[in-house]
């Protein structure tokens, strides 16, 4: 399927993201630890946003800065117009140890965010059976998470956030904790997904193949204090091949660019 | 050596029993010989004395009723006392846990009364309470109630924070986080408590029968005390230890049925 430029409303942006910085109190209490610094970027309606980086560069508290989960010490996010000020239903989130809640089954997972916000009874189990079969894990509904693969976690995780049908998802290097295989298997699972229930993701990894292989859009940045460096507008056909020659350049390119000092 | 690498008749669970048994046997032999032999006859009636007493007293009472009452009557404290406990700790350390507020108001309360051992409190308790069953109600209360609440506060502290911002963010509210996240994911913590609180109080028994009493194990050993009755204690002894055990497994066989997600921790 050809995804072109053309196709992402660059008119309304879903999420921006206006001159944010994040520092924490030192050890000593006495200075700050910069860890963001004036970060500017929107992300466009069903765009696939990956933010790269080196590891430790502080990806995640960017990410949680954007969903809600943290406040920014400088600057606003705004989603659809308006400012973020604390987690919320509209937004989605996966996260890298998948957070499923382990006294719960699957199904009760899923649903979660459907019943805590009281819509109907059968409104719930409708998300529950529809997301969990995107995914593809029908059959699983009564299974805890600890009785299943990493993988199939993931899914899960990936369907609970999905069962709010949030406008946009984060995803927190969901596939950090997969082993090679799984990881790739699961990267094609996720672009699947995607292309079927068409949602904004902004997706943060260190790899930079699963950067490519996902991105509409790969936004690099820099170590601490975290900055942006270079935006990649990438335009390959989809599905992508690993080792096709552009592929290839592209990952030459950008990992020639990256910061890799702490 | 007790591992699945033994290449034995036996299934590992035969092994732990036989070897259970093995080590039950020898402490009895010892203790006979002990008894029997050494100038510790005085004080020690030697085992096969004690075990037919302690058959005998089912069918024969000691004092006015037979084992099988006085235990009955101190299970029946202590289930009263642990009743309340567990609601009561379990209130108070979840409380502690979430709450900052709660916490600096209970916290030093607490922190002061748990190292009191609970027999410090039976002249308080005696003058409250008078003799009645409401004093060993007490006593047993305090011998269980601090285990719970460390325990559960324990606990409600260890909450994945990241399992409350995942609950926050797909729209759960802070009575949804409370009793959804933060209850629920205490729960194993809490049975540990749980199962430290029913030993303890099953002990206290002891303590709270020997305020005025005409019946339970513990008036059972006090009252042997008392008319120097060596082989009584022994018995009283023996009851307390055996449903103590009894207790004790009972317990933790609740634990794996209710706590089965528990088995292998999820990532």
């Amino acid at each position: 399927m050809e995804r072109s430029e053309g196709n992402i409303k660059k008119k309304n942006p879903v999420l921006e993201c206006r001159n944010v910085g994040r520092s924490f109190d030192s050890y000593d209490g006495k200075g700050k630890n910069e860890v963001l610094r004036g970060m500017n970027f929107e992300v466009y309606e069903n765009e696939f946003l990956v933010l790269f980086g080196a590891g430790q560069c502080g990806k995640t508290t960017l990410l949680n800065i954007l969903a809600g989960l943290d406040m920014p010490t400088e600057g606003e996010v705004y989603a659809n117009g308006e400012k973020v000020s604390g987690p919320a239903p509209e937004r989605g989130f996966v996260y890298q140890k998948t957070s499923l809640f382990p006294w719960m089954t699957v199904e009760d997972n899923v649903g979660f965010g459907p019943k805590v916000r009281h819509l109907p009874e059968k409104e719930c189990k409708e998300r529950i059976r529809k997301y969990l079969d995107l995914v593809g894990l029908t059959g699983f509904e009564k299974s805890y998470p600890s009785q299943l693969s990493g993988g199939m976690r993931q899914r899960v995780g990936i369907a609970r956030a999905y069962a709010n049908e949030p406008d946009i998802m984060f995803m927190d290097e969901p596939f950090g904790h997969l082993d090679a295989q799984t990881r790739y298997m699961m990267e094609e699972e996720l672009q699947r997904i995607w292309q079927q229930e068409k949602r904004t993701v902004i997706f943060v990894t260190n790899n930079i193949e699963e950067a490519l292989f996902l991105a509409d859009r790969i936004i690099l940045l820099t170590n601490c204090p975290t900055h942006i460096k270079q935006e990649y507008s990438i335009t390959m056909q989809r599905p992508r091949d690993y080792v096709d020659p552009e592929f290839l350049r592209l990952r030459q390119l950008i990992t020639d660019n990256m910061d890799l000092t702490l | 050596m007790i591992d699945s690498t033994t290449n034995s008749r036996f299934t590992n669970k035969q092994l732990i029993i036989i070897y259970t048994i093995i080590s039950l046997v020898c402490l009895l032999i010892v203790w006979e010989l002990v008894a029997r032999f050494t100038s510790a006859s005085m004080f020690l009636p030697p085992a096969s004395e004690v075990l037919t007493a302690f058959f005998r007293s089912f069918a024969e009472p000691i004092g006015q009723h037979t084992m099988l009452f006085h235990v009955g009557i101190s299970l029946y404290r202590v289930a009263v006392a642990f009743l309340f406990a567990t609601v009561i700790g379990i209130a108070l350390g979840v409380g502690m846990g979430y709450s900052r507020l709660f916490e600096a108001i209970f916290k030093p309360l607490f922190e002061f009364i748990r190292p009191i051992p609970p027999l410090a409190w039976i002249p308080l308790s005696i003058l409250w309470f008078g003799l009645s069953d409401t004093g060993k109600f007490f006593i047993i209360f305090l011998g269980c109630f601090c285990f719970i609440t460390v325990n559960t506060y324990d606990g409600a502290k260890n909450v994945d924070p990241e399992l409350m911002g995942a609950a926050r963010m797909l729209g759960a509210n802070e009575r949804q986080v409370f009793f959804k996240i933060v209850l629920p994911s205490s729960v194993p913590y809490i049975f540990a408590g749980l199962q430290i609180a029913v030993t303890a109080g099953w002990s206290a028994v002891v303590g709270a029968e020997m305020i005025q009493s005409n019946e339970g194990v513990g008036w059972v050993i006090i009252r042997g005390m008392s008319t120097g009755n060596t082989v009584q204690i022994m018995v009283g002894i023996v009851a307390i230890g055996i449903v103590g055990f009894i207790l004790a497994n009972l317990t933790s066989a609740l634990e794996r049925r209710l706590c089965a997600w528990n088995a292998q921790k999820g990532i």
